[in-house]
């Protein structure tokens, strides 16, 4: 996971990615933070995320997008 | 009294929540008719009260909401049958074919979902743009000299049919989405396309919003009943003290702005986007208020817009469900396409973080304005109005970098309360301009006057007798600034997290109901109706 945090810490420094569970409510990261970060991780986890999935209860925690990643990975 | 208005189609004053057939006549009516059948039959009574509602002000036009909730019943039935197949073919399938097996599947239900959206939206362009594009056309032919003329179509257009379209959009691809399951009764569903308050303003609610506690719907109780009330005449005070009172000031100013100076101007330019926010947001209060009344709970489509710091803020903040629309069902859909992907994991190697991702925003950013404009009326004024503000949102995104260098250089702390306070104001003055463009007859009036502003400003303009010029009065003008004060303290102290309602609901019952019967007095008193006075249409009914 720290791999995770590398990667947001890349697009958008100065958050606290460890405890923060509000990165889109509480606008930490933007529309344009998000299109970088799916591409990003589309590419280092072989996935394809789905505009269907782009809502804030996946993206607000590390924590909901690692689960995000794990779920879309097991995707048949 | 008079009650023509019962009979179908006639009864268009009753788009507005505030005229006195439908606050002393039609929703009693409901609301005693609701009370008095059984728990079972209430849902029933909900629905038939919409559609009685959408008659009277449509007539046969109802036959659009009718069709369009059968077509949407339809579409979701078609793609739970498709899905449902494609889950026991993938079933029987080894996993490690089931990846291949997939996508035969998934691309059968977009060819029912474009079918759909062709449909829907497709219907809403002909009814909405058809007269604008051949209007274009034959302007453009005639400008090549050429004889050759279309005739221009007149369409009537159902109230309304640019937010139940969307719904009905957004209810098929929630379906393909699998994040509703397709609805199989089909009385819920009319209910939730249909339900009266919010059919003719908004807001555009998702199914999972409402759909089930429409068909779920209580008992009135006292506490929603008075506070449904309470929140409809708050509406009520917003747009008939003050949108209404604005309105001779307003259409004065915009349509012989030659009489008028620039300062006349800019403060019509204010003036219309208080009378817009003030009509909009006090529709949308009476549809909270009232849909509150049956227990159900309608999302917001305001959260004081006015404390905004950006132009993207403003949009959160302001017509909330319709820019949700737009950023669920296109911005998001356009930026995680495989193509714009591949553009933002390219362009981000060779461009960097920032810059990277603002080649594929920028597209679906553009696309989200360009409907945005044209979603508010077919007419080059809209459209310009969507292109101002993508410019705007796309200039911040921009400049972000340069800003904070320049910030850290003159150590200044965005988060301090001048450069808050600052922000806000700026993020005013181009919402301000905005409106001057969207309110102005035409795009080429729009930057007349918005020329006239800078060419002939004054501020020795405002006097008598320009007042009566503008249709009102001193008084009128005392009136509405109180009116906006009081809305102002409400919104500040709501901003600051002081839930005004909450507290006043703890308050002992005297001093409620003194806050509501004051509250009734003052529409009374300084509401903008009687001789002198012509009842205003409902702002956004129109688009």
């Amino acid at each position: 996971m720290d791999r995770l945090i590398e990667i947001l810490e890349d697009i958008q420094p100065d958050v606290d990615y460890a405890n923060c569970t509000n990165l889109i409510d509480g606008h930490f990261l933007s529309s344009l933070d998000i299109i970088s970060l799916i591409a990003e991780l589309e590419e280092e986890y072989d996935i394809t995320v789905p505009a269907v999935e782009i809502v804030p209860a996946n993206f607000n925690s590390v924590d909901a997008m690692r689960k995000m990643i794990e779920r879309l990975q097991e995707d048949f | 009294m008079d009650l023509s208005f019962l009979l179908a189609g006639c009864g268009q004053t009753m788009t507005s929540f505030f005229v006195p057939t439908f606050l002393f006549l039609f929703l009693p009516g409901c609301i005693l008719l609701y009370s008095i059948v059984p728990q079972k039959a209430k849902k029933y009574v909900l629905l038939i009260v919409s559609y009685v509602f959408y008659w009277l002000v449509s007539g046969p036009l109802i036959l659009y909401l009718l069709l369009s909730t059968v077509s949407v019943f339809g579409f979701g039935l078609w793609l739970e049958k498709i899905q449902n197949r494609m889950k026991t073919a993938l079933k029987a399938l080894p996993k490690e074919e089931r990846k291949a097996a997939k996508p035969a599947y998934i691309h059968e239900q977009r060819c029912v979902v474009a079918l759909a959206v062709i449909i829907h939206i497709g219907f809403l362009l002909v009814i909405k743009y058809s007269g604008f594009l051949i209007g274009n056309l034959n302007g453009i032919l005639s400008a090549f000299d050429s004889p050759v003329r279309f005739g221009v179509p007149q369409y009537l257009m159902p109230i309304g049919i640019s937010f139940f379209s969307l719904q009905a959009v957004s209810y098929i691809v929630d379906v393909y989405h699998g994040l509703i399951p397709a609805d199989h009764k089909f009385f819920r569903l009319a209910l939730f396309m249909s339900f009266f308050p919010q059919i003719v303003e908004g807001p555009i609610v998702r199914y999972h919003q409402t759909a089930e506690s429409l068909w779920n719907v209580k008992p009135i109780q006292y506490r929603n009943l008075t506070m449904g009330l309470q929140r409809l005449l708050y509406g009520m005070m917003k747009k008939v003290v003050v949108a209404d009172r604005l309105n001779p000031l307003v259409e004065n100013i915009f349509d012989k702005a030659n009489q008028f100076d620039g300062g006349i101007i800019a403060l019509g330019a204010v003036c219309y986007t208080i009378q817009l926010y003030m009509d909009f947001s006090g529709a949308m209060d009476a549809v909270v208020g009232i849909a509150e009344i049956f227990g159900v709970t309608m999302p917001e489509n305001f959260e004081r817009p006015f404390f905004s710091r950006t132009i993207s803020e403003f949009w959160k903040r302001w017509h909330i469900s319709l820019g949700a629309w737009f950023k669920d069902y296109i911005f998001y859909p356009i930026t995680a396409s495989k193509r714009m992907k591949n553009l933002t994991s390219s362009a981000r190697k060779k461009i960097g973080n920032h810059f990277g991702p603002l080649l594929a925003g920028s597209i679906a950013l553009f696309c989200v304005w360009f409907c945005n404009g044209l979603w508010h009326g077919a007419a080059w004024s809209f459209i310009f109005f969507g292109m101002y503000h993508f410019v705007l949102i796309l200039l911040g995104n921009v400049i972000s970098p340069a800003v904070k260098k320049v910030n850290t250089a003159l150590h200044l702390r965005p988060e301090s309360r001048g450069y808050r306070y600052m922000q806000m104001i700026r993020t005013t003055l181009l919402v301000v301009i905005g409106e001057l463009f969207f309110r102005a007859n035409g795009l080429s009036s729009g930057f007349r006057l918005f020329g006239r502003i800078f060419t002939t400003f004054s501020v020795t303009g405002l006097n008598s007798e320009t007042l009566t010029k503008l249709g009102v009065d001193a008084q009128d003008l005392l009136i509405v600034g109180l009116t906006v004060l009081i809305v102002f303290a409400v919104s500040l102290m709501n901003e600051k997290g002081i839930r005004v309602r909450e507290r006043l609901e703890k308050r002992p019952l005297v001093q409620r109901w003194v806050v509501l019967y004051a509250l009734i007095l003052y529409i009374v008193i300084f509401g903008a109706y009687g001789f002198g006075y012509i009842p205003v249409d409902p702002m956004y009914a129109q688009f």
